[in-house]
């Protein structure tokens, strides 16, 4: 019998030395999923003066699986994109408080209360963030979240294209949601799982790891403890507003010349076209123009003029300054092609405006 | 029961199995709060379903002499589970280890030490094991039940 003791204590004495290491307890969800609960008892006692011991075992049970996630937009605010652009991302962190490893499969919700939609619908394309938290060329395109371990967090970004035809301040709502599922077959990686049933109730199965879902509620239609979770981002639309304005000047004319100048044949007529951005608007890029001469007037060689300075835009603006540009086809921003005068603005920010200024001779 | 006696059987020779006079079975409960229709929270004990990470348990130890002479200086020892934080007994009349059984005593009087050298008052977190020394001896027949709480980890 002593020696028996003696082995129930060694093993005791290791059990408590494991306790400290066990990677069941490295995280601080709990115990993980499918660990055994296992209780041993030890009776000591005499009988007419003799030392016994008698041991039991509790039958055993698993861990169950706590599922728990939460979907969270990264950063605040909306994603501001202009129409028509394409590969738009919102951003959201998507996190396992579940006790053991799992895969998320993912989703979107677009309501239908907003001004639009994105598109393709409802394709959009999931990236797993590289860790800078922004959607850029070193994320990596997933279909869903593939062994996301307990604790563990991830930032998707979910892309989209804008399509066109959007004013300032549009928005399109979004709403990402993941939804547990089990890691899938063996050790899971790279194996997309199937999703999660809720157990809870059940009969039990003492040797089986069970689902009890214990998430909240999101922002999109899944709800409590339906082991999804969900959050909304907005793309909001920052459109440029132009306005343009074509005015024309008499610069000279054969008879006054620059003194009160009329309109006459062989007279000089600068024109101005003025684009202007409204208050509020993006940034227009990349703003080009093309004015066809009429066959009235001939085009004063070297006289265009880009990114011009404009006053009181509208039919009685003024228009001053700018950058000289050649004739010639393709070396710059400005150009004489055929009968066309076409130019480039450099950008226009909101509540500013440009111009293209060039002269002509009345026939 | 039957699986108690099998797992017993495991354990022990024969001959040796012939000379326990004392049954002991372990049984675990998990508690539930549920809502009653009226209103109220009723806190139910059931087998253990799907048990999850900060679920209450109790564990109910029974002892039972069925040998044919009285037993004395019973104690009773039970490690805790690994996955299993000691929460109190239901009568407070328990020791408890913090070091693994080597040393025992009442919660409050254990220490462990910490890094820096100094002792810390232990918690219920520490617990390894849990004892109970019953003072009376136990006739033939007779039966009784040690209760203490524990909450997964």
């Amino acid at each position: 019998m002593t020696s028996k003791l003696k082995l129930l204590v060694t093993s005791a004495l290791s059990t408590v030395a494991l306790l400290g290491v066990n990677p069941a307890f490295a995280a601080d969800l709990g115990t993980d999923a499918g660990t055994d609960i296992d209780n041993t008892v030890t009776v000591n006692f005499n009988v007419g003066g003799t030392a016994q011991t008698a041991e039991t075992g509790s039958d055993s049970f698993k861990v169950d699986r706590k599922v728990n996630l939460l979907v969270s937009e990264t950063g605040n605010g909306n994603t501001v994109v202009a129409p028509d652009a394409s590969q738009q991302a919102v951003s959201f962190t998507v996190r396992n408080l579940t006790n053991d490893t799992l895969d998320f499969l993912l989703s979107v919700e677009q309501p239908t209360s907003d001004d639009f939609n994105v598109e393709p619908t409802p394709a959009v394309k999931y990236y797993l963030d590289d860790g800078d938290g922004v959607f850029d060329a070193g994320d990596t395109l997933i279909t869903y979240i593939d062994n996301l371990a307990e604790d563990a967090s991830v930032v998707i970004h979910v892309v989209a294209d804008i399509p066109n035809g959007l004013v300032t301040g549009d928005l399109a709502e979004l709403i990402l949601s993941a939804q547990a599922a089990d890691k899938g077959a063996g050790a899971g990686t790279g194996v997309q799982g199937s999703a999660l049933t809720d157990d809870s109730g059940d009969v039990d199965d003492k040797t089986e790891v069970q689902n009890v879902f214990a998430d909240g509620d999101g922002d999109g239609a899944e709800g409590d403890n339906d082991g999804s979770h969900s959050a909304l981002d907005t793309y909001e639309v920052a459109a440029a507003d132009i306005s343009a304005f074509k005015t024309s000047t008499v610069i000279s004319d054969p008879v006054s010349g620059t003194t009160n100048p009329k309109a006459i044949p062989g007279a000089v007529v600068e024109y101005c076209i003025s684009v202007n951005n409204a208050a509020g608007s993006a940034t227009a890029t990349n703003v080009a123009l093309s004015d066809i001469l009429p066959s009235t007037v001939t085009f004063v060689a070297g006289s265009i003029r880009v990114d011009g300075t404009v006053t009181s835009p509208g039919t009685s603006q003024t228009c001053s300054g700018g950058t000289a540009k050649t004739d010639t086809v393709g070396d710059d921003e400005g150009e004489l092609d055929g009968s066309t005068v076409k130019a480039t603005l450099a950008d226009i920010l909101e509540n500013t405006g440009s111009a293209l200024i060039f002269r002509v001779t009345v026939n | 029961m039957k699986s108690l006696f099998a797992c017993i059987a495991l354990l022990l020779p024969q001959a040796v199995l012939a000379a326990q006079p004392i049954e002991l079975s372990s049984q675990v409960f998990v508690e539930r709060k549920v809502a009653k229709p009226d209103g109220k929270i009723a806190v139910i004990l059931e087998a253990p379903k799907t048990v999850v990470p900060g679920d209450d348990l109790v564990f109910v130890l029974k002892y039972r002499n069925v040998g044919s002479a009285p037993a004395n200086d019973i104690s009773v020892t039970n490690p805790m589970p690994k996955a299993v934080i000691f929460n109190g007994t239901a009568d407070g009349s328990e020791m408890v280890s913090v070091d693994g059984g080597r040393n025992w005593g009442a919660l409050s009087t254990l220490k462990l030490p910490m890094k820096n050298g100094q002792y810390r008052p232990a918690e219920v977190a520490d617990v390894t094991h849990v004892k109970w020394k019953l003072n009376q001896s136990l006739s033939v027949g007779s039966e009784g039940n040690l209760i203490f709480r524990g909450k997964v980890r």
